[in-house]
């Protein structure tokens, strides 16, 4: 099961905590409520957004959307962390998931929103 | 070039993409297993196969590359593993030990291996198999009543805050600074800290299950009782407390770990300390002791020293490009362009708008005795510094604190050096004297932050260098045995350390500390093929 799926199993409701928030209703998760997300591959927007969109774009890495970085480089470079930047492992991105994001990011448009560090 | 790499740079890259499928596996002897000869590694690398699955082991050079990276200095060689693998479940984590124990092969566990300032995934020795448990990646239980959480070793801290998010669960996850790609796990094994009022992890730690050398399954605490259901709501079992001894430790793998969630505040107030003068932080500290003591200051607080705060989002050129080491006068000139002083201070408020209003009046006068400028949403609202700090008390997601890694240059380059002391005032002048003069004479800038507990603080100091310059790197290598060995001799140690440090570091904490722990792990694992060499364990 897909972590995204088993979330939504979770069918908890909100009530009040201190004055307001939350008292959940009794409710525990199955141990079989999350799976590896080795079953269903992440999208490239799911993966920028949740790791590369927190440097790149963010003041502290280089802009690369809208770049046509070439996906052999960006695939080589996610492996590898070149410079001060982290190497992420086939464990972390797959390499069906890397190749896609490396595709998508090539074909990307430029972000107004993002700002180069 | 327009996509912001140089030519060299990506001709490099290249190259490298073109060779890694020409690459010959167990090409390099040096990060060969000690003591262990080609074919038997040949040999073991195909049993490792077996159990996981070929694509779940890396082995050659081309394949290790993520697990090389650190930002540590590292000129012979020191930390290279020989592979890594991959298992997928408890049951392969037992029969890899099973075959560590048959061939003698050192496996050095890692969760997600973001170990930022200490050496990353990469070992304390040449030759180590990186146990790579980020497979192992589910929430296993959530109580929503108790707000706890059973996590796997490859868990991160955005994994949960989705988790949270996507199920609107009354809860907040607190992180370290590093938060989206680390692992909960990792982090509170390592006893990192955080900054909401959940912020040191290993207080907020029930329950752990790990896998010992000979393959016994041990759930520490309440979680062996027979249809128990208290292993994450009570942590210190009956007997020996055993949790602690798995932490900061090569005495075991822990692949299942209980932790404790703060309860969503319904209001949340942060607050900026701006102090003008690096001497300041005495009397910041002094003021801060006592609220912590009585809870009226409930979060991990941060003392950011300005230049720590600019090195995020900027590189040294920016600043200066003088001689030397950046001048006091400089990093005051552009603290003052950014709105913030020498020292900013960071804690927040929780609970309901009442309870606010009253503490808040008793911490801002308090602050402005100590000639401090106390600053709110209202004024600091869109600074990126005050952003930052608001983002880590309140558990949010960010990775800005990368930016530092990268102060000199694009080959990124820093290792922490992390020493304790008790939260007086005096501590905080006399720790920043000392690593400011040692810093300054190799030439790196003194970029520092106070962590400050109840009654303790973590004096974080960031070694900026240039891993693309050797020379750089064996400056930064000095000075660093410089900074640990002098600090200790003022009686003050580090909680933690790099890779290439925990042995001096180890030795600080005197011979019957080394000799017990080494008692320890002869016991649990006498063939030491869990991570020896892990805080200065054999």
């Amino acid at each position: 099961m897909h972590p995204r799926r088993g979330r939504l199993l979770a069918g908890l409701t909100g009530a009040t905590l201190l004055s307001g928030v939350g008292m959940a209703t009794g409710f525990s998760m199955s141990a079989s409520a999350q799976a590896t997300y080795e079953i269903e591959p992440r999208a490239p927007e799911y993966l920028y957004a949740r790791t590369c969109g927190y440097c790149h774009g963010h003041n502290i890495a280089p802009i690369i959307r809208g770049r046509a970085l070439p996906p052999a480089v960006t695939a080589a470079i996610v492996r590898s962390g070149m410079g001060a930047m982290p190497a992420f492992k086939p464990t972390e991105i797959t390499d069906a998931e890397l190749q896609a994001l490396a595709e998508w990011l090539a074909q990307s448009e430029a972000d107004p929103e993002e700002h180069g560090g | 070039m327009s996509n912001g790499f140089s030519r060299r740079e990506v001709m490099a890259i290249g190259g490298a993409v073109a060779s890694t499928a020409a690459m010959t596996p167990l090409a390099r002897a040096r990060m060969m297993p000690q003591d262990m000869d080609r074919d038997v590694f040949a040999g073991v690398v195909r049993e490792l196969r077996a159990i996981v699955g070929d694509e779940w082991v890396f082995a050659d050079e081309a394949s290790t590359i993520s697990y090389r990276k650190s930002g540590i200095p590292d000129l012979r060689g020191e930390h290279v593993p020989s592979g890594a693998v991959a298992p997928a479940n408890v049951e392969q984590v037992q029969a890899i030990l099973a075959l560590a124990n048959r061939y003698r092969l050192p496996l050095w566990p890692i969760s997600t291996g973001k170990n930022m300032g200490y050496g990353m995934a990469t070992p304390a020795s040449s030759g180590q198999m990186i146990l790579d448990l980020k497979r192992m990646n589910r929430i296993l239980d959530f109580d929503a009543e108790l707000g706890t959480i059973l996590v796997e070793p490859g868990v991160t801290y955005q994994q949960i805050h989705d988790y949270i998010e996507d199920n609107d669960l009354p809860y907040w996850v607190d992180v370290p600074t590093v938060g989206p790609i680390v692992s909960m796990m990792g982090n509170t094994l390592e006893r990192g800290v955080g900054y909401t009022p959940y912020g040191d992890h290993f207080f907020m730690q029930c329950g752990m299950e790990v896998v010992l050398a000979d393959g016994t399954i041990l759930k520490t605490g309440m979680g062996s009782i027979e249809n128990g259901n208290t292993w994450q709501a009570f942590k210190w079992g009956y007997g020996p407390y055993l949790d602690g001894i798995f932490t900061q430790s090569n005495f075991g793998i822990v692949t299942k770990l209980g932790m404790w969630l703060m309860p969503r505040p319904p209001a949340y107030k942060p607050f900026m300390v701006r102090s003008p003068n690096v001497e300041d932080v005495a009397a910041i500290t002094d003021t801060i002791r006592p609220f912590r003591m009585n809870n009226l200051i409930p979060n991990g607080v941060l003392i950011m020293g300005a230049l720590y705060q600019m090195s995020m989002f900027n590189r040294r050129a920016d600043l200066w490009d003088g001689e030397g080491v950046i001048p006091l006068d400089v990093i005051q000139r552009h603290a003052r362009a950014n709105d913030i002083g020498m020292w900013n201070t960071f804690y927040a408020l929780y609970g309901t708008d009442e309870i606010i209003a009253a503490i808040e009046p008793i911490l801002t006068t308090a602050f402005e005795a100590t000639g401090a400028d106390v600053l709110t949403e209202a004024e600091m609202g869109g600074n990126p510094y005050f952003e930052h700090n608001k983002t880590l008390m309140r558990g949010g997601m960010t990775l800005e604190e990368k930016g530092l890694v990268r102060w000199w240059g694009r080959s990124g380059g820093a290792v922490a050096f992390a020493p304790v002391a008790p939260a007086k005032g005096g501590e905080t002048i006399g720790q920043t004297q000392l690593a400011t003069e040692i810093m300054n004479k190799w030439g790196f800038d003194y970029a520092p932050a106070y962590a400050v507990g109840g009654r303790e603080l973590h004096h974080i100091i960031f070694l900026m260098f240039d891993k693309g310059d050797d020379e750089h790197s064996r400056k930064a290598e000095q000075c660093m045995e410089e900074m640990i060995t002098r600090f200790g001799e003022r009686g003050w140690a580090a909680y933690r350390s790099s890779v290439s440090t925990m042995d001096l570091v180890a030795d600080q904490y005197g011979a019957a500390n080394r000799e017990v722990n080494a008692r320890i792990k002869q016991a649990l694992d006498p063939n030491h093929i869990i991570a020896p060499g892990k805080q200065g364990i054999a």
